[in-house]
């Protein structure tokens, strides 16, 4: 329906493309877009179901580490806020999770929003955020499959944590990797509380197994 | 390498043999494939429900949600997921674990597919259904569990009621709540009278049967929301939330009296125990949980001095 992306203006490519590393500048310029593209339809996609006009921040692509992560999801919410959170894997030609975090107070209002009823049951307000959670991964996904014309296949949606404190949802110690490819954006809802983060991990053989993605990408363009 | 008509036959068989319940939809919600599992389970013949409105062959299934759901999948094109976790099932189906069971139906898993035509609208709906029935079992069986070890590890073995570190953090998170709403908070720290003398004169075994009895008769005599707990060998620790100190007098005197009420059997022998009981309640000048402890022992060790088998309220510069 109504969707704004800040994501194509000038300065914000230059800043991301200094951050991704183990591209070339063109592989590095052609991720960027698709990734646009698709967070862009993801973004559409919420707009739709919400009924409601959906904004995204630029979405950012960084080769991060552990500590990083817990970093990029605090610069959202308050450490100590509350979040729930919904993980889904992805696999295929790209392996990895992906991961959407709500800030408390949005997923509160999430059945507001799509004109369920207001006191539903504790599972009811569960399904609502796979439902968005899985939505807004799913779009993603396809996106990005499309754009590269590779196949990707994603699994159910999990909840993963549901008012919890940020900090004890992502903890290092139970971070099995050191180096993963984020990529990233917020979407908000204006003028509601409505917050959410997506992030989608990939692995380090993935950040191989896209290079050669990238290219033939290119050359068919 | 099978031929193509091959290939066709073999699929057509595995989607219809296949342990796993699939049926696809077009976008009227008409039926346009069921499969043997689904077949199974619905008791419904496949050219009993083929062509007709899914909702209308299955009205039990919740519509309104569903058909929102399907809906979206034609709109979004992206795929869609139920689970057992929120939703237990989609299909009321009998389970395959009617004797080692102990669930009502055929918990489910559904993945819906969307089915895109050459031009990438989609046109059909795909839905898979896993049966996970026993996984479900499996998880509830763990949470009872954890659910006991949880119950196990707040109790005192012997007279089961709670212990000192459940009592504590009762009290420290009341104090908490307490103090976030400006509620009355009151505390009892509660001992037996000459509690040595039964286990040197009785053994430690009568000894033993006192505190449970004690524990029962304390526990009889509170509300639904006070927290009791066994404090240390013979002293049990009361804490009574949104109570203050005149209704906590009240209370413990109660105690008192239904302690004493009547002899306690043991060996063949009447043994009249007592308590004594020091009283506090929460100020805007006490500083921590661990104040009111401090403080309803000072109550304690006061009723000893009167002579025991009383009650007293702690006060400021007691």
């Amino acid at each position: 329906m109504y969707c704004t992306n800040m994501a194509l203006s000038d300065s914000a490519d230059k800043t991301t493309l200094m951050s991704i590393q183990p591209y070339t500048e063109d592989q590095s310029d052609a991720l960027q877009e698709v990734v646009n593209i698709a967070m862009g339809q993801a973004g559409d996609s919420l707009a739709r179901i919400l009924g409601n006009f959906v904004a995204l921040s630029v979405p950012r692509i960084r080769l991060v580490t552990v500590k990083d992560v817990i970093k990029t999801v605090t610069d959202m919410v308050d450490n100590n806020a509350e979040i729930s959170a919904i993980r889904q894997s992805f696999s295929n030609s790209l392996r990895g999770e992906a991961i959407v975090v709500f800030a408390q107070a949005g997923a509160d209002d999430l059945a507001d929003l799509m004109g369920y009823d207001t006191d539903l049951d504790q599972s009811a307000k569960q399904e609502l955020l796979l439902e968005v959670g899985n939505l807004l991964v799913g779009a993603v996904i396809n996106g990005i499959s499309e754009t590269l014309k590779t196949d990707l296949s994603f699994s159910a949606p999990s909840l993963m944590a549901e008012r919890t404190p940020l900090d004890q949802v992502l903890v290092p110690e139970q971070l099995s990797w050191s180096h993963a490819l984020l990529m990233e954006v917020n979407f908000t809802v204006e003028n509601r509380d409505f917050k959410c983060h997506l992030l989608m991990f990939m692995t380090e053989e993935t950040i191989d197994s896209l290079r050669g993605i990238l290219d033939e990408f290119m050359d068919g363009i | 390498m099978p031929d193509a008509n091959d290939t066709t036959n073999l699929l057509n068989f595995i989607v219809d043999r296949a342990y796993v319940g699939i049926f696809v939809i077009n976008q009227k919600r008409e039926i346009l494939l069921w499969n043997q599992f689904m077949e199974i389970h619905s008791e419904r013949k496949a050219d009993t429900v083929v062509g007709q409105n899914l909702f209308e062959a299955f009205p039990e299934l919740p519509q309104k949600w569903l058909d929102r759901k399907i809906e979206n999948i034609f709109i979004l094109k992206n795929f869609s997921f139920t689970s057992w976790e929120q939703r237990p099932y989609l299909f009321k189906f009998a389970h395959n674990r009617p004797v080692t069971g102990g669930v009502d139906c055929m918990r489910q898993d559904c993945t819906l597919m969307p089915i895109k035509d050459d031009c990438g609208e989609v046109q059909y709906v795909c839905f898979t259904l896993f049966d996970a029935t026993d996984t479900s079992i499996y998880q509830s069986k763990l949470e009872k569990t954890t659910e006991k070890l949880r119950e196990l590890s707040n109790r005192d073995g012997l007279t089961q009621l709670f212990n000192r570190r459940y009592t504590e953090e009762a009290l420290e998170k009341e104090f908490s709540r307490a103090r976030r709403y400006n509620n009355e908070l009151s505390v009892i720290l509660t001992d037996i009278d000459f509690f040595k003398k039964v286990n040197d004169r009785h053994g430690h075994l009568a000894g033993d049967e006192v505190l449970r009895v004690i524990s029962q008769r304390l526990a009889s005599g509170l509300r639904g929301t006070d927290i009791l707990g066994r404090y240390g060998g013979e002293e049990f620790l009361v804490v009574l939330p949104e109570t203050g100190s005149q209704g906590a007098q009240v209370l413990a005197e109660r105690l008192r009296k239904v302690v004493q009420a009547n002899p306690i059997k043991v060996e063949g022998e009447s043994l009249t125990i007592n308590i004594s009981l020091g009283v506090t309640e929460l100020r805007s000048n006490t500083a921590a949980y661990a104040q009111l402890i401090a403080e309803a022992d000072l109550g304690l060790y006061q009723s000893k001095e009167n002579g025991r088998n009383c009650t007293t309220l702690f006060q400021p510069g007691l």
